[in-house]
């Protein structure tokens, strides 16, 4: 018998050395054209090393015609508004729009859409290297700031994550502000992470907020989201915080309780230490229990996290999955340069309408770091019916040499097709049409799809929190409706969800109060309304 | 890897041996290498026949299981749907796989027709209740098999119809947005009228007022609820339940991950070209006709029968005729969603010309040179059911979003050669079936109950000269 050398078993026996074959893609590879010139999107996100981080954008509708427009973060560059004039089904098209702000829109890291007074006009969040803005939607995609009318404080931090959401019985959204490195600091940038803020509104119908909870420790956040990640109907603030800056920090999970201080989940709660260079998190139903997964990006490796289904009930324990569903992404798939990746903007989606989530991740090296790709092309990892994610980015279109931070994901063109933008450092933004399948000799449709649409009455009307619960066969896929996470980018709108080979689906809505809707019967490929007063949803047709 | 065939080896192999192509003629597969469909659109081009033929052949083949026969992990359900547990038995007349050949139901009184009450099938989602053995209607729905001649004619009146709807929609949706109001619109294509919708000028659509269609208003006129888009989709639906023949358009690797999806050692069991082939057969099988050989009383009789037809108000929803614009079949056709072949899969559509079809000529036109298709039956949903009478309302499960009292309207055509009768084929008679109108169909049922033994005589007469040709 020939004896291993203990070389021979590390190698064999280290899950990161004798690496599984990669899962290869069964089923449709969408087409990923880039369009960025001949849609009019000409934009930069660029600046010195505050701008490292961030390089958002927020997609939402401006002007009541249901297509998502983008306004993007700038960094030392204005932000800017595109207007989406795209056809249905059509080429990506977009009309630069007008944002006369002035010094408001500089410095500009990250935006989130969020209808803070409930007007039916989608206001934004600006995450900005000094005093964060509201702006306030008039509803014709003009806006104006509006920190004084809600009293709202936009301090001077930088700031690079974000999240909302509307805590029991208000009418008013509470928001989350995630700092990074306080350069004022002594001894900065090193383990002087800025605390991060709650804004609780005051009482009232009306947008007021006075002075900011702190969220102490911070750790350098670079993305936050309100996350019902026990499914409880209480959501809690979870925050993935860089390493890179932080001393004796890990990634938070905050207990956010109505009325209540909040209080972070500590090992005692079951909280495990994670350290990472944390820059993005996604939230994704990946088996459909109705409890989410996380995809956190990093340098090196995406952790892909799924609640532990042998830990006390209510422990927010976390077992990492992503090696064995192959979503570990944690170097370049392409090309010549094998240095670790640099994750950043991570969702979750159904690019090719299979009824399986995918995970999209930007990557790109902070500006010159010589120790990680270079070359670092996003990832787009295809859902397999094995429960493996499979890496088709190259095949797909998107395996770019940008450095993307930000993205988009929204059907840009309404054609029940998910598209993305993403924003990249340095170097023009990028606009991907998702043309359909590849094939041969060209594209063919995918799968069937929804697109869903929510109101509901108060404050909340586009019922931020709600859990979208679509049934296919014996399956069922399930959606939140969230603002926050991702990379200093979220959208708002249409919710979408790929239906596979379904022809039909019962759609039932977990509004954010926690009261299941009825089913709602709809058939595929349709823009779905689902008004809560209404028993009956309707269909919107594009123009 | 699915092994092809070239077009000229195919037609050799094809017309000496419809078996199976590279097989020797006692083969026991039927399928053999199954067919593209870029072999099956080459056919169509050089020897639709030779297609047509093989569409027959796999309609009335007795499906082994090296065709892939049984679907020992899989259920019936139309949506790729796993077994939970342990495998289904070969056979099993509810939850299927109930049936060797499709002729084995669909067989009276030729291929491709109706089936007596012993060739019913259980209609079930397929998703709860995978394993039933019962014929308790709280498990399925038990169903009559309906005839599939004429069906082609069928299909493009639904096409056409589909079409004419959603281009009514889509009027009133860009009248309201140029208006800025509401706009009120009734669909109505080929004298049938299918409720209402309104049109906002934000581009919403209030479907709560529509009538007998689905929302997506697309007419589906297969199946006895009208649940089925075409005969394709029906087709790869059909193999599946009833054969455990799995279509690689559903229930391959593109959709499921894997390309022996019920996991009988058999991959790829029916390619595309072949699910052409049986499509387009029954799409050009000749619908039913009028028999005129009978004696001159009964010609009088039936005579008087089609009037009182009318007078009773029978063709309120059984229309004697619609008019049919066109009478070229394309498969893939335009409305069918993913999980079945689409127009847009694939580069050129099949194009079969049904006017060349012998049959053609015996189809009237109007004044608008359109060809009526005298099929006796609206392609609409009613409620057949009311709180007096509820013999067709015997199902305790609705399917696919349609109510259990609902049903679509029989075509009556080849009426004369399909008893029994009703959804179920539990009524003997012409006239019990009459007698069990209910819902939408009572003003006219009572009509017919309160006319006299000579009229209603008569009107029987009538509906026994609708046959199906031998």
């Amino acid at each position: 018998m020939r004896y291993l050398s203990l070389a021979s078993l590390l190698l064999i026996s280290s899950p990161a050395l004798a690496e599984e074959a990669p899962a290869v893609p069964l089923n449709d590879i969408p087409v990923m054209h880039e369009e960025h010139e001949s849609a009019g999107v000409s934009h930069v996100y660029d600046g010195p090393w505050e701008y490292f981080v961030g390089g958002g954008g927020a997609a939402f509708d401006c002007n009541g015609d249901r297509k998502p427009d983008m306004l993007l973060a700038g960094g030392k560059n204005p932000a800017q508004l595109f207007i989406n004039e795209s056809a249905a089904g059509g080429a990506l098209k977009f009309r630069e729009g007008r944002l006369d702000l002035g010094k408001e829109m500089e410095k500009v890291a990250g935006a989130y859409p969020l209808d803070v007074d409930g007007d039916g006009h989608m206001d934004v969040v600006l995450l900005r290297v000094g005093q964060n803005v509201l702006l306030k939607g008039n509803g014709d995609c003009t806006f104006s700031v509006a920190n004084r009318e809600w009293s709202f404080d936009g301090g001077s931090e930088w700031t690079t994550a974000f999240s909302a959401r509307w805590e029991d019985g208000q009418n008013v959204p509470t928001m989350a502000f995630g700092n990074y490195v306080d350069r004022k600091a002594p001894g900065a940038p090193w383990g002087t992470c800025h605390d991060n803020f709650l804004f609780r509104p005051q009482p009232g119908d009306k947008p007021s907020y006075g002075e900011a909870t702190r969220l102490a420790p911070g750790y350098c956040a670079l993305s936050m989201m309100f996350t019902d990640w026990n499914n409880s109907g209480e959501p809690s603030l979870r925050i993935t915080n860089d390493r890179q800056y932080y001393r004796g920090g890990e990634e938070q999970l905050w207990r956010v309780s109505p009325k209540q201080a909040p209080k972070l989940y500590t090992r005692s709660d079951g909280w495990q230490r994670v350290v990472i260079w944390g820059m993005g998190i996604a939230e994704g139903d990946l088996d459909s229990d109705g409890v989410p997964e996380y995809a956190l990006t990093s340098m090196g490796d995406t952790k892909l996290q799924v609640l532990d289904d042998e830990a006390d009930e209510g422990s927010p324990v976390y077992r990492d999955i992503a090696f064995e569903r192959g979503a570990t992404a944690h170097r370049p798939y392409t090309g010549t340069d094998h240095k670790p990746s640099t994750g950043w903007h991570s969702e979750f989606a159904d690019f090719n309408n299979d009824s399986l989530l995918d995970l999209f991740i930007a990557k790109g090296n902070v500006e010159a770091m010589e120790d990680f790709a270079a070359f670092d092309p996003d990832n787009l990892l295809l859902g397999q019916w094995d429960g493996r994610l499979a890496e088709s980015g190259a095949e797909a279109g998107i395996a770019l040499p940008t450095k993307g931070r930000g993205a988009l994901v929204a059907d840009f063109n309404l054609d029940g097709n998910l598209d993305l933008a993403v924003i990249n450092r340095g170097g023009p933004a990028s606009l991907f049409r998702n043309a359909g399948a590849k094939t041969d000799s060209g594209t063919i449709p995918m799968g069937n799809w929804l697109e869903i649409e929510l109101h509901q009455k108060g404050g909340n009307r586009n019922a931020v929190g709600a859990m979208v619960n679509v049934k296919i066969g014996t399956r069922t896929v399930n959606r939140w409706v969230d603002v926050g996470g991702g990379h200093a980018s979220g959208h708002a709108g249409w919710v979408h969800v790929g239906l596979g080979n379904s022809e039909r689906a019962e759609i039932r809505v977990k509004w954010p109060d926690g009261d299941w809707s009825h089913p709602y019967r709809v058939f595929a490929n349709q823009f779905v309304i689902i008004d809560r007063a209404n028993p009956v949803a309707n269909y919107w047709y594009p123009e | 890897m699915r092994k092809v065939l070239g077009v000229t080896n195919l037609l050799l192999l094809l017309s000496a041996c419809p078996a199976a192509a590279e097989e020797p003629a006692w083969s026991e597969s039927h399928i053999g290498t199954t067919l593209t469909f870029a072999d099956a659109l080459k056919l169509s081009q050089t020897n639709l026949q030779t297609l047509l033929d093989r569409g027959e052949m796999l309609f009335t083949a007795k499906f082994t299981t090296l065709d892939g026969a049984g679907r020992p992990k899989a259920t019936q359900a139309i949506v790729p749907t796993k077994r939970k547990r342990g495998e289904n038995a070969s056979f099993q007349r509810t939850g299927g796989p109930d049936a060797s050949a499709c002729s084995g139901c669909h067989n009276d009184p030729i291929p491709g027709a109706a089936g007596e009450f012993v060739a019913n099938v259980f209609a079930s989602e397929g998703f709860e209740s995978a394993d039933f053995d019962s014929i308790d209607p709280q498990f399925s729905s038990e169903r009559n098999t309906n005839s599939m001649t004429g069906s082609g004619l069928i299909e493009l009146l639904a096409r056409e119809m589909t079409a004419d709807l959603q281009t009514q929609r889509r009027a009133a949706l860009q009248q309201a947005r140029q208006t800025g109001k509401d706009v009120y619109a009734r669909l109505e294509t080929k004298g049938v009228r299918f409720g209402f919708i309104t049109a906002k000028p934000d581009g919403i659509l209030d479907i709560t007022k529509l009538e007998g269609i689905d929302t997506d208003l697309v007419v589906r006129p297969f199946s006895q609820k009208g649940v089925f888009t075409s005969l394709r989709q029906f087709t790869v639906n059909a193999m599946n339940q009833h054969h455990g023949i799995e279509a690689d358009e559903r229930f391959g690797a593109r959709w499921t991950g894997t390309d022996d999806f019920d996991e009988d050692g058999k991959a790829h069991e029916l390619a595309a070209g072949d699910v052409s082939a049986v499509a387009l057969w029954q799409a050009t099988l000749p619908p039913p006709t009028v028999r005129t050989d009978v004696p001159s009383d009964w010609q009088v009789a039936a005579a008087n029968g089609e009037r009182a037809f009318a007078d009773m108000g029978c063709t309120e929803c059984h229309k004697t005729s619609l008019p049919l614009r066109s009478l070229a079949f394309s498969d893939p056709g335009p409305f069918d969603a993913a999980g079945t072949l689409r127009r847009a899969d694939v580069a050129t559509p099949i194009n079969v010309d049904l006017a060349a079809r012998p049959w053609a000529s015996g189809l009237a036109r109007n004044e608008k040179g359109e060809w009526l298709v005298p099929l006796f039956g609206d392609l609409k949903r009613h409620v057949i059911v009311d709180e007096g009478i509820a013999t067709l309302g015997n199902e305790i499960m609705g399917q696919r979003f349609v109510e259990r009292d609902v049903f679509m309207t029989a075509e009556l055509w080849g009426i004369g050669s399909t008893a029994p009768y009703g959804h179920r084929g539990d009524i003997t008679t012409l006239d019990g079936v009459i007698r069990a109108h209910a819902g939408e169909g009572r003003k006219a049922r009572d009509a017919y109950v309160h006319s006299d033994d000579t009229t209603r005589s008569h009107l029987i007469a009538f509906l026994k000269t609708l046959v199906i040709r031998k």
